[in-house]
Formats: C-alpha cells, structure tokens, sequence
C-alpha cells in the first residue's frame, strides 16, 4: 500500500486529478494574458510570461472533448512540469489536494487502454467521489510543445532585434 | 347703524337698530304737524324713543297735570299698543280721557319692537258734561277741562285711520328693509370669517405639505447615503474576496510543495490544508455579506421609489391646496363686496 498526493481539479462539473508530484505549481488565470499563437492546434489556448519563461496552456477541455467555456473568475493555470518545460492546462477550478491510497485506483480496462485512452491513468475513489486520474505526460504531448527552448531563445533573440532597430 | 350678530337674534334688536330716530323724528314731527294729530313712538316696553310732536295742550297741561292722569295716559298707552300688537295692524280707540288715539306697531317676523302712538283728537263734537266726570277723576279743574276739550281738532274716522296706516307701512317697511340688511350683514360677516378660516387652514396645510417634501427629500437623500455605504461595503468585500483568493492559492501551492517534500513536508501540508480551509471560510462570509447588501439596496431601491411617490402625491396636494387656495381668495373677495353692500346706509 502506497500514498500519493493528488492535485484534484474540476473540468464541467466533473473532478479529475493530477499527480502533485508533476505539478509545479497553481496560478489564477484571470492573473495572466493568454497570448493566442496562430496555427497552433485548438487545443493550445496560446502561451503565457511565467517568471521570465514563455509557457504554453492546454484546454483541457478541448483537448478531452469537453465542451468549452471562458475562462471565468475562479479559472486555475495548473502548471505541470514535462521533462525540463513547464507547460499549463485550464481548469474551472482546483478543488482539493489530497493524500491519495494508490490501491483505491482502478485501472482503465483492458478495452480502454488502447491511444484513445491513454490519457487516463486509471479512476480514483475517494469515499463517494470519482475522479479521474490524467497522465499528464499523454495530456501535454511534448511534440506539441516542442522545443520550448528553442521559441524562447527565438523570442529574446527577436526581442533583442526589435529593441535595436529603434 | 352698529351691525353685530347679536341683533340677528330678534329677541335682542332694538328699535334703534332698524330705524334711524333722527330720521323717524323729523318724520314723525313733520306727519304730526300737517295731519293735526299728535305723535311719539314707543319701544316694546313702552319707553318713548323720540320727543312727542304736536302733543294737545288739553293733554300735556291738563290731563297729564296729575300723577294720576300720567298714570292713566300711560296705561291707556299700553292697552292700545298690546291690542294693536295682538292684531299685527294699527288700532283707532278711545282713550282714557276721552279722546281718539291710534296705536301702530312696529313689527319684525312677528316680533314688536315698538309703537308708533298718535291722536289727541275727536271724531265729533265733545260732550262737556263727559269731561266733566273725566276731570272729577283725574283732579283738574272740571270747567277748565271742558273748555280745553273744546280745542282738541276734529277729524274723520278714516282720516284717522289712514293717518295710522301711513305711519305702519312707513315704519315696517324701514324697519323691515334694515332689518333685512342686518340678516345680509351677518351672513355676510359668517361667510367672511368661514372663508377666513379655510384660507389659515388652507395656509397651514401648504405650510405642512411643505414641511412633507422637505422631510421626505432628506430622507431619500439619507437613503442614498446608505446605497453608497453599501456600494464601500462591496468594494472592500470585492477586497476581502481576492485575498481569500490569493490565499487559498498560497495554501494550494503550500499543499502541493509539502506533497513534494514527502515525509518531512507532512506537517507543512496541514498548515496549508487550514489555510485553504479558513481562505474558503472567509469567502463564504463574503457571499453571505454581499447577499445581505444585496438586499440592503432592493429594500433601499423600494424605499427611494415609495419615496418619490410621496413626493409628487405631496406635490399633487400642493397644487391642490392652491387651487383651493385662489379659489376661496375670489370668494372672499366676492364676500367683501357683499359685505360693503351689506353696511351700505
């Protein structure tokens, strides 16, 4: 028997949950500009300034097939780590943290555990409640992030370019 | 001629009320001298109000002599004034002494006010040995007596009685008139005063509307100070909320870094597990707090409108009053002139 921590979030009414050990931490959307970036998939709602970095935010929403809805006053940024980047996703709202018994998951079943479902690392009881486990690694594709490091140095180096020319 | 109220009560008018004496003097003494006969008008109780015209030597210097012959004239009087008061019309009759008198009264709706008495004279030729007995009666000198009767006038009985009836229709008809215009004054003078007290009562409520709309625009206006009391009370909720916010973020990250530091973070996750808990409670205060002023401004929104009706009901009353007001002001105006009527001579 095994504890982990979980970070436990609501999408439309329903609760799902992150492992808190991949979480790097919460931020209140509505703090933040979301700058939109063209030609990036739907499911990128566009990058926020993050103490200095450039970070990308998910809609969980649409990237679950969740019908969507703006960003309102209680919207949180959970912002998750993937290798060395940081990217965000939206939810409506973080709702608990909790100290989580791993036995008390139930794995998805063999029908499920096919790309489609990858996302789900399985359904968490905790007394009546259900929450659903995400894999954030699955959620947050890293190809659809590539390189982050490689658009931030392309950003100052950009930057730098712009304040010269003045 | 004085006017009061009191002399609309018949019991209380005087001759003196209706009838100008001087005028009734130069009258009566002007009627005596060209129709031959002697005059004096009376009050109801028999005291004269102008001085005798024409009066008999046979009377005044002889039957009048004694205190007994006063006192039969003056009954004599009486009689004759009752009897004509009885019958609402002038009476011719024989005196005591023998000679012809009239009595004609003054009435007013059935009311004496006095008599006009006159006569002093014969309707034929005296027969001495009557005056005789009359002057034994009375304790003048008999021969004396019977020779002043002699020089009493002689006149017809209709002369007579139309000398009585010139002096009735004359006397009624100027008393009555009189009377009839101290009616006039007095509802005059009612109206006057009734339209006086309607104007203060008409000024009072004017001043009271006033009084009204001013109370009432202060209390809106101190109504609107609580909508703006509640409005600072939202702005620092609105306040109180982002901290709740921002703490319960703190206690969330605080939870997230303890989960992360394992074993030795245990202790820290509970301190931020209270502090989300307190974050939540405070911003469960402050929706209870905004809900209340909430209701605050409904019951203050209710007020300011129950208010404003107030205000322009009070404004309605207010044109009211004035219309009122002009009104009775014509009315008064139309009194005065009935009034000036009234106290016309």
């Amino acid at each position: 028997m095994a504890n982990t921590q979980l970070v436990v979030f609501e999408l439309a009414g329903n609760e799902y949950g992150f492992d808190a050990f991949t979480v790097n931490g919460i931020l209140r959307a509505k703090k933040f500009n979301i700058q939109r970036i063209p030609g990036l998939p739907l499911y990128i709602e566009g990058v926020i300034q993050l103490r200095g970095k450039v970070s990308y935010i998910f809609n969980l929403k649409t990237k679950l097939g969740i019908e969507d809805t703006a960003i309102c006053d209680e919207s949180k940024f959970i912002m998750i780590n993937i290798g060395e980047n940081v990217a965000g996703c939206i939810v409506d709202e973080v709702t608990d943290i909790v100290s989580f018994d791993t036995t008390n998951i139930q794995l998805p079943p063999a029908f499920a555990q096919k790309d489609a479902m990858s996302y789900m690392k399985g359904i968490g009881r905790i007394d009546d409640r259900m929450v659903v486990l995400l894999n954030p690694e699955k959620v947050i594709c890293l190809a659809e992030c590539f390189n982050i490091d490689k658009i931030n140095d392309a950003v100052s180096s950009l930057a730098a370019t712009n304040a010269s020319s003045f | 001629m004085e006017l009061t109220t009191e002399q609309n009560n018949l019991s209380n008018l005087k001759l003196a009320d209706v009838l100008d004496l001087e005028v009734l003097q130069k009258f009566q003494d002007s009627f005596a001298k060209g129709m031959g006969v002697a005059s004096v008008t009376v009050d109801k109780d028999g005291v004269p109000v102008t001085k005798p015209s024409s009066y008999t030597k046979f009377c005044l210097e002889h039957t009048q002599s004694t205190d007994s012959g006063v006192k039969r004239c003056a009954e004599s009087h009486r009689k004759g004034g009752a009897e004509a008061a009885r019958l609402g019309k002038p009476v011719v009759y024989e005196c005591h002494a023998g000679l012809i008198d009239f009595a004609s009264p003054i009435i007013i709706d059935g009311h004496l006010l006095g008599t006009v008495l006159g006569g002093q004279i014969l309707m034929a030729e005296p027969d001495e040995t009557k005056y005789q007995q009359v002057a034994k009666e009375l304790g003048v000198n008999a021969d004396e007596y019977s020779k002043e009767v002699k020089n009493v006038k002689i006149l017809g009985r209709e002369q007579i009685e139309e000398a009585a009836n010139v002096l009735f229709i004359f006397t009624n008809s100027m008393s009555n008139a009189a009377y009839q215009k101290i009616k006039l004054n007095s509802v005059a003078e009612t109206l006057s005063d009734s339209l006086n007290q309607i104007s203060a009562t008409m000024q009072e409520l004017a001043a009271s509307a006033t009084t009204v709309s001013e109370n009432q625009n202060n209390l809106n206006n101190e109504i609107k100070n609580v909508d703006s009391m509640t409005e600072q009370i939202n702005e620092v909720m609105e306040l109180i909320k982002e901290i709740a916010d921002e703490t319960r973020l703190l206690g969330l990250n605080a939870a997230i870094e303890a989960a992360r530091a394992g074993e030795a973070g245990l202790g820290f996750g509970v301190v931020a597990q209270e502090i989300r808990k307190l974050s939540d409670d405070s911003k469960q205060t402050v929706g209870k707090i905004k809900e209340f002023t909430m209701l605050i401004r409904k019951s203050v929104d209710g007020t300011v409108s129950m208010g404003n009706e107030t205000l322009s009901t009070v404004e309605q009353q207010a044109a009211a009053i004035e219309e009122v007001t002009a009104s009775v002001e014509e009315i008064s105006s139309m009194s005065q002139q009935l009034t000036n009527l009234a106290s016309l001579k």
